[in-house]
């Protein structure tokens, strides 16, 4: 099997490894798994106060693919507004990667790690409005 | 007619493996190919269709794990096929841990301990498997054998990850 380019930079050379405090406010963490093939992501942002994703970090124990997905997504959402991240599809990072089709669902997976940090971060946010009022 | 049936024995995780051997080279000798060559076509085919049944059912029921996951799929517990994913923190926390600690062992010793707790901790999780399935308590299945699942890859990333410390070190 050929895998591009693009996907073997990502996975040789991943963007963004690592980990911020997830008790912090201003980041959103998002935990997700694919059973059937045991794998983890954890996909974080970190919002500033502008409302822009000021930065974005990942970790994830699976395949190249798996790896350079969650790369990829965190490359892509820095310098959006969370409405705008909640947008990337699972599609895009596929064509964008040249995944073949057994791997499309390594792209599943950072779709919903990017959605779930973003809900975690929305849920914060209105914890914290809640308290202020 | 299911694979517990087709070996003639009760439904059950906790299978004593001797019990199992037994019944499946019993039921072997009886269907082998040997015993039919001189038999009408019809007999012959039927008996080799036996015979497979035969190995399936044992294939399936030998590994405890496998056994799990088959009695969960007689019981109607649907597990995220291909493609799906869980958002379990408990249980995503934990792999993530699990694996990052492999990720940080340095020495086959290391990963053995590692390899070691964590088959404890499957060999455990087997065991509240058998009340569970008892009790038919569905939700309580599916979670279970999800963790499993995951501990399984955990195994295998430990074989890997103590092959590559010794090549490494060779």
């Amino acid at each position: 099997m050929a895998y591009s380019e693009k996907l073997i930079d990502h996975y040789e050379n991943p963007r963004n490894i690592g980990s911020f405090d997830k008790a912090a406010e201003d980041v959103g963490t998002g935990l997700v798994g694919a059973p059937a093939c045991g794998d983890v992501m954890k996909l974080q942002i970190k919002v500033g106060a502008d409302g822009l994703i000021e930065d974005a970090k990942f970790k994830t124990f699976g395949c190249g693919s798996a790896i350079a997905s969650s790369s990829l997504v965190t490359e892509w959402v820095k310098g959006k507004t969370i409405d705008e991240a909640e947008t990337i599809k699972n599609t895009d990072i596929a064509k964008h990667l040249a995944l073949p089709p057994v791997k499309i669902h390594c792209s599943v997976l950072a779709e919903d790690a990017i959605k779930a940090a973003i809900a975690d971060y929305r849920a914060k946010a209105t914890k914290k409005a809640d308290a202020a009022e | 007619m299911d694979h517990f049936a087709r070996l003639g024995l009760p439904a059950a995780l906790d299978l004593d493996a001797a019990t199992l051997d037994r019944a499946y080279f019993a039921l072997q000798r009886q269907w082998h190919p040997d015993r039919f060559v001189s038999k009408p076509p019809a007999e012959r085919a039927r008996a080799s269709g036996e015979a497979a049944s035969v190995n399936e059912a044992y294939r399936t029921l030998k590994d405890p794990l496998s056994r799990a996951f088959y009695m969960a799929e007689r019981a109607g517990v649907e597990l995220p096929g291909d493609g799906k994913t869980i958002d379990d923190p408990d249980l995503l926390m934990e792999a993530m841990e699990a694996r990052e600690a492999l990720q940080d062992a340095g020495t086959p010793e290391a990963v053995d301990k590692l390899a070691a707790e964590a088959r404890q901790d499957v060999q455990k999780a087997l065991a509240g498997l058998a009340s569970l399935f008892l009790a038919n308590d569905r939700a309580a299945i599916r979670k279970a054998l999800l963790r499993l699942r995951y501990l399984d890859k955990f195994a295998e990333e430990a074989r890997a990850r103590r092959m590559n410390i010794e090549r490494s070190t060779a």
